[in-house]
């Protein structure tokens, strides 16, 4: 269960103050796998910075039961100069992990992201494509109760694909997600529970056939 | 909070360990810094060392200046640079803007001590007399200078994200800080109505005060307080720490 309950957020921009959400209240229900979606600009990436807790509402409160995770497959949040090996270390240790945990969770990465030699490389040494296996990895690597996720899911070749979206599954067993894209038919194979978020409004919807019909209504793509 | 415990130990060691790097070349590289800014002005001025202070030797003086003025520098460029750098680490929620702050200062505690034992260890074999006669009391010298520079550079950090044109303007400051903090030279050989307006300079104040407690015998410029940097210390961080609750320090998401 996440409670948004009175959010107001805004952000100083040179042309003054932009109100992104205004004494927003909004409820997303347990166990549902939850869509957001709306054109550019209506907030998303500004709700899932909240949800996230990396940024703080201007007031109001947002209540989180459970633990969420970072945005799935983050890579901003890697030490270039640092190893594969490191920045995974670097989770584990802040999450609390030591000696035999880590190193299991350092060799559930490694043996995901399949990068062979590199993962003992600087980050600033690796491909897109390679930095993304591991950030992926390392997000896979921690049991979550949601996972959020901002658009790009696919990342990498087919096979990297398959395989991600084959972990990803499983997670989703017992975990949920919070998925953010313009991608309807993603968001209609993972969510059972729509957000669709417009001029600062937040309106729900259980059937999701309906709330993509909103979205379009609204002026989204297909 | 054991949270943040681990986050501090694990952003303690990543500032370390890509700071040091994983071969021997970057610890190398940090050692020769110091040493550079030591050896450049001891071959142009050692020649006056006798004139000007009888019975410190000039190298000794020289490393009780940079110790303190390097420790400060460090602290403080980093922590303003750390708002924008810490932005990725800030998408995990366990990580605060404040830890990394804090990992950062303690970080750079833990290089300039290591790198001072090891610049001082050899000057010491060379035959020059480093060891500090009042070891306690430089301790907490440079803690002072240690938390002056923290709390400084949040107040930047703060001012920077408000106005992110000052950026390159504190960091040119710290050059001419370099030549007022009587690092070179001792100012009590300066005219004393320049060493009154030099006095603003409260890293001239530590830097006299680590002389002070470091070198037998050393005597300090005439306005040297101890009372001074304190009260900027204490001052600087209550109002960083202030402007960080008030939550000045979020830059403006792109």
């Amino acid at each position: 269960m996440i409670r948004l309950d009175n959010v107001t957020k805004s952000y100083m921009t040179l042309g003054g103050r932009k109100v992104v959400f205004r004494n927003l209240s909004l409820d997303l229900p347990e166990g549902r796998n939850i869509g957001l979606i709306g054109r550019n600009g209506a907030g998303k990436s500004t709700l899932m910075r909240l949800l996230s807790a990396v940024d703080l509402p201007d007031s109001g409160k947002i209540s989180t039961e459970g633990r969420v995770s970072w945005p799935v497959g983050l890579r901003g949040g890697m030490q270039k100069n640092l190893t594969g090996r490191d920045n995974v270390k670097f989770v584990c240790r802040m999450l609390g992990l030591r000696r035999q945990q880590m190193q299991e969770k350092i060799r559930y990465v490694e043996e995901f992201a399949e990068i062979g030699d590199y993962f003992d490389q600087p980050v600033s040494t690796y491909s897109s494509g390679m930095q993304a296996r591991v950030a992926f990895g390392t997000s896979m690597a921690f049991d979550f109760d949601y996972y959020l996720i901002d658009e790009v899911m696919a990342v990498g070749d087919a096979t990297f694909k398959r395989k991600s979206r084959k972990v990803f599954d499983e997670r989703l067993q017992h975990s949920r997600v919070i998925l953010v894209s313009h991608n309807m038919k993603l968001i209609s194979r993972m969510c059972d529970f729509i957000v669709h978020l417009d001029h600062g409004q937040a309106m729900c919807y259980e059937n999701v056939r309906k709330g993509i019909a909103a979205y379009q209504k609204a002026g989204g793509e297909p | 909070m054991q949270i943040q415990r681990d986050v501090l130990y694990a952003l303690l060691l990543r500032e370390l360990s890509s700071r040091f790097g994983k071969s021997r070349g970057g610890f190398i590289w940090v050692l020769v810094e110091p040493i550079a800014h030591l050896l450049v002005p001891i071959l142009i001025f050692g020649f006056l060392r006798n004139r000007l202070m009888p019975g410190v030797e000039y190298p000794v003086f020289l490393v009780y200046g940079f110790l303190p003025f390097l420790l400060f520098k460090a602290i403080c460029l980093q922590i303003v640079d750390g708002v924008n750098s810490a932005q990725g680490l800030l998408s995990y929620r366990q990580v605060l803007l404040m830890d990394v702050f804090v990992a950062k200062a303690m970080a750079h505690c833990v290089i300039q001590a290591v790198v001072f034992v090891i610049v001082l260890t050899g000057l010491g074999m060379l035959g020059f007399d480093v060891l500090p006669g009042r070891p306690v009391e430089l301790a907490g010298i440079l803690a002072l200078t240690a938390v002056l520079a923290f709390g400084l550079g949040v107040v930047f950090a703060a001012v920077t994200s408000l106005m992110p044109d000052t950026r390159p303007v504190i960091k040119v400051m710290f050059m001419p800080l370099y030549f007022i903090s009587g690092i070179l030279f001792p100012v009590s050989r300066f005219p004393d109505e320049w060493v009154r307006w030099l006095s603003v300079n409260p890293v001239l104040h530590l830097v006299e005060l680590t002389r002070t407690m470091a070198v037998d015998g050393y005597q300090p410029m005439k306005y040297m307080s101890l009372t001074y940097p304190l009260a900027l210390a204490l001052g600087a961080t209550l109002i960083g720490l202030m402007l960080y609750r008030l939550r000045y320090l979020t830059r403006v998401t792109q």
